[in-house]
């Protein structure tokens, strides 16, 4: 009976090392193409379905794959050579620019999103429906605690930052505070990607929080920034008039000129056919459909 | 009734709760994880590929990279886990020895399994340049479930009755003979059972993985050593994250209970085996 | 060979400590009680110690009563049939990833604990420890169990001549003498959920700030496994950054290595 066993444990490993040495045929010996995309949660969405998609065309002669991290980590591993394209839905700060000056770290625009300043549902039905960038300001700092101090429900708010190197962050807080780094003492809760502040937003019945267009629905609403007397609705067609002032460009970051096969899924992306899916995906195309 | 056969009732009844209770709350945990994960599985889930980021398609190469991972942890594990336990139970003499090397066992089980993950990066993704990949994940997740393999191995080779030892000294088998004709065959149930636990161990881990062998799409299966590959955890991990659809949130449950599914799977063959190692006992 | 294990936790170490240096050299003591972590700038890690040692702390509170409350349940009063069961079961409980709680967490436990508080969110300390009580729950009654199970038969039988009902048995005669066991089933429980990344990770808040007043179980929190899994992608490469969560690891690493220990100790002691 033990002999049995053994020799079955043996054919196990065996079979086990057998199949994993030959997983495929010529294993060890690529012959794909490879690209590695790493970056921003916000073109996170977009980037793996067009490298679906560019992947079926080329016949699966190429493996693009795609990871999240923010866009400060996409922007880092492009410039470390750690990544072929680094995704971010910011620009590449001044700092960065420093640290990296050996790389030749260029941008290259897929889309356009804005970041709106979201609120929970129950917040807009109650009447919470534009803020002013002081006021979005002053929750941020703490001074303002309570909904009802803007119009809103007598309910404490939650205010919802963001991990500090995510691009929606930056590109928030630069025109909040007019400082891409600015600290906000006031918040409650951090939060990473996209998706985890939407579903906390979505959660609560009194949170605000700063999330790009894609991501809202009816549970997170987008409110207008006042701007003197002007409310500025959070729509694509602000966006696409450059009307929103809370707007930003969706970059893939690349470190010197784009060669071979990066070169040409650069170029599917800002092709018709890969501004379709911008649009799709919920940004505002930059180059002709 | 008097007033102590009373309170025995009532402390019977109290301690009856507090196990009820704690069944109750782990039976919840395991039916809420199929109440939520059945309804997403059927074969095309577990035959397809993922697309549209999750929300359609299913989990197989998930899967497939989850068993890779686990299946070359233990590859690697197994013949140091093997060599340590045998060198401990028939080559080393001194107790104290043993002793401090047990400590040493458990402490390594101990570790927090993300210092793992920045550790093993650094040391075998950057510094022996093997990058994000399946093979790092590997050599991290083999480092981990090193105490497993050996602890298990190691109790079956010490429960071995002594008569089979005598027998084989009678024979006057070297030491080399006697690993190989009556330890190893003898302690086979126990070097099956340390497996299945430590692939059990592989197949739960995320954190050591999550940013040292894997990738959310791209690739379904490595073809080169430095591949990255998708795993069901760190799928799950994405999903709950950044997932946009309602679909992809019930893929992720899907893909839970799939992953618990293999993990009780294992643990439970384990139990199994572990029931028929001899004992000293049933001499 | 058998060496190996030894090799590798001193290697660990001398790593986390060689990468964490130049941290160590540049906030001194203000990195193990600055209140204040902001990548670039400062680095204090009190506000990760507190939220670890309040998680596992709480957890330990939570789940004392059910792990202890069963294990003497199981090893006292339940038929031999039964008890292996129980055993089983826990065995296979423990295994249960981090990942499948945390999506419970994400998606059940937070909801509860905002709902049934009257929260305004429901990310906060108390659903960590929640979560991890739960994730260790198995693992301690286990190990207690064991401990209970072990005392030898004659204790009993002494203390059941004295003319003892059987509950002052247990807690006169029984309970003390498998106390090491117990203590050392504990703390093996608590270093395993100081060290959880996942499941704590998706539901603590992510706040890098020690609550007001400090015991207010109710806000968000960050332990230095969450810190590490969010922060650690972005900080690879760095410097500064990166030897300061390396030395976060340390922390960690020499934190659970005590519990560890404690519990190594004590359950060395029961044998």
């Amino acid at each position: 009976m033990k002999q049995v066993f053994f020799r079955i444990l043996i054919s196990v490993v065996f079979f086990i090392l057998f199949s994993a040495v030959s997983l495929s045929p010529g294993f060890a010996e690529d012959r794909r193409e490879k690209i590695q995309v790493v970056g921003s949660t916000t073109v996170l969405p977009l980037v793996t379905r067009a490298a679906e998609v560019f992947a079926e065309e080329k016949k699966d002669a190429v493996a693009i794959t795609v990871n999240s991290g923010g866009s400060g980590v996409g922007i880092h591993s492009s410039a470390t050579g750690r990544a072929d394209i680094g995704m971010a839905s910011r620009e590449i700060s001044n700092k960065e620019r420093e640290r990296f000056k050996n790389s030749d770290l260029k941008t290259i625009v897929v889309g356009r999103d804005a970041v709106a300043c979201v609120v929970s549902s129950e917040v807009y039905a109650a009447g919470v429906k534009a803020l002013s960038r002081k006021q979005i300001r002053d929750i941020y700092l703490g001074k303002i605690k309570n909904w009802k101090d803007v119009g809103g429900p007598d309910r404490e708010i939650v205010v919802i930052d963001k991990e500090r190197h995510r691009g929606t962050r930056h590109v928030f807080m630069q025109y909040v505070f007019g400082d891409e780094n600015a600290r906000a003492p006031g918040a409650r809760l951090v939060t990473g990607s996209n998706n985890e502040e939407q579903s906390k937003i979505a959660q609560s019945d009194a949170a605000i929080g700063m999330l790009s267009l894609a991501w809202i629905n009816e549970d997170v609403v987008g409110i207008a920034i006042l701007e003197g007397d002007e409310a500025i609705e959070p729509t694509l067609e602000n966006v696409r008039a450059n009307r929103f002032p809370i707007s930003r460009n969706l970059n893939f970051v690349v470190a010197g000129e784009p060669e071979g096969i990066v070169r040409e899924f650069v170029d599917f992306i800002i092709s018709p056919k890969g501004q379709k899916m911008v649009k799709a995906s919920g940004y505002v195309p930059v180059h002709p459909l | 009734m008097n007033r102590n056969a009373v309170i025995e009732k009532v402390v019977w009844g109290f301690l009856c709760c507090l196990m009820a209770l704690s069944l109750a709350i782990l039976v919840f945990v395991l039916a809420a994880v199929i109440a939520k994960g059945l309804p997403a599985i059927d074969w095309e889930f577990l035959s397809q590929v993922s697309r549209n980021f999750g929300a359609a398609g299913g989990i197989l190469y998930q899967t497939l990279g989850t068993l890779i991972l686990m299946a070359g942890a233990v590859l690697v594990s197994l013949p140091v886990a093997l060599g340590a336990a045998l060198l401990q139970t028939e080559y080393l003499r001194s107790e104290r020895i043993k002793k401090t090397l047990r400590h040493l066992i458990y402490s390594l089980n101990g570790v927090p399994t993300i210092l793992f993950g920045l550790a093993g990066y650094m040391i075998f993704g950057v510094y022996l340049e093997a990058g994000v990949s399946w093979l790092t994940g590997t050599l991290i997740l083999a480092v981990m479930i090193l105490p497993t393999l050996q602890v298990s191995i190691q109790e079956a080779i010490e429960a071995l009755p002594e008569k089979y030892r005598d027998a084989g000294t009678a024979l006057g088998l070297t030491p080399w003979e006697m690993v190989r004709s009556v330890i190893l065959p003898q302690s086979i149930f126990g070097i099956v059972t340390g497996v299945l636990l430590g692939l059990a161990r592989a197949a739960g881990e995320t954190a050591a993985i999550m940013f040292t062998a894997t990738t959310f799409s791209g690739i379904l299966l490595p073809q080169t050593w430095t591949d990255p590959v998708p795993t069901l955890q760190t799928h799950i991990l994405i999903l709950a994250q950044e997932a946009l659809s309602p679909q992809a949130i019930a893929n992720a449950w899907g893909a839970g209970l799939v992953l618990l599914t293999l993990v009780f799977v294992l643990i439970l063959a384990a139990h199994y085996f572990r029931g028929r190692i001899p004992m000293e006992s049933e001499r | 060979m058998a060496f190996i294990s030894l090799a590798t936790v001193v290697m660990l170490f001398a790593f986390l400590v060689q990468q964490s240096l130049s941290v160590i050299a540049a906030e001194k003591w203000n990195f193990l009680f600055g209140l204040d972590w902001w990548a670039g700038e400062t680095y204090g890690a009190l506000p990760m110690i507190y939220g670890s040692l309040m998680v596992t702390g709480l957890a330990l509170i939570l789940v004392l009563p059910l792990a202890l409350g069963g294990a003497v349940f199981t090893s006292e009063y339940l038929p031999a049939r039964y008890r292996l069961w129980i055993k089983g079961l826990m065995e296979l409980f423990a295994g249960v990833p981090g990942i499948i709680y945390g999506l419970l967490g994400v998606a059940l436990l937070g909801g509860w604990v905002k709902n049934t508080f009257g929260l305004i969110d429901g990310n906060t300390l108390l659903t960590a420890a929640l979560l991890l009580g739960i994730m260790v729950l198995p693992t301690i009654m286990t190990l207690a169990e064991d401990a209970l199970h072990a005392v030898p038969g004659q204790y009993r039988d002494t203390a059941f001549s004295l003319g003892l009902m059987k509950w002052q048995v247990v807690l006169s005669a029984v309970i003390p003498k498998a106390l090491p066991g117990i203590a050392g089933a504990v703390f093996l429980g608590l270093g395993r959920a100081m060290g959880e990344t996942i499941a704590v990770m998706l539901v603590i808040g992510g706040l890098d700030k020690i609550p007001d007043p400090w015991f207010n179980v109710f806000a968000s929190g960050q332990s230095i496994p969450s810190k590490l899994g969010r922060e650690a992608a972005e900080a690879i490469g760095t410097d500064l950054q990166w030897s300061a969560l390396m030395a976060l690891g340390l922390t960690l690493f020499l934190m659970v290595m005590i519990l560890t220990f404690m519990g190594n100790f004590f359950l060395k002691r029961a044998q």
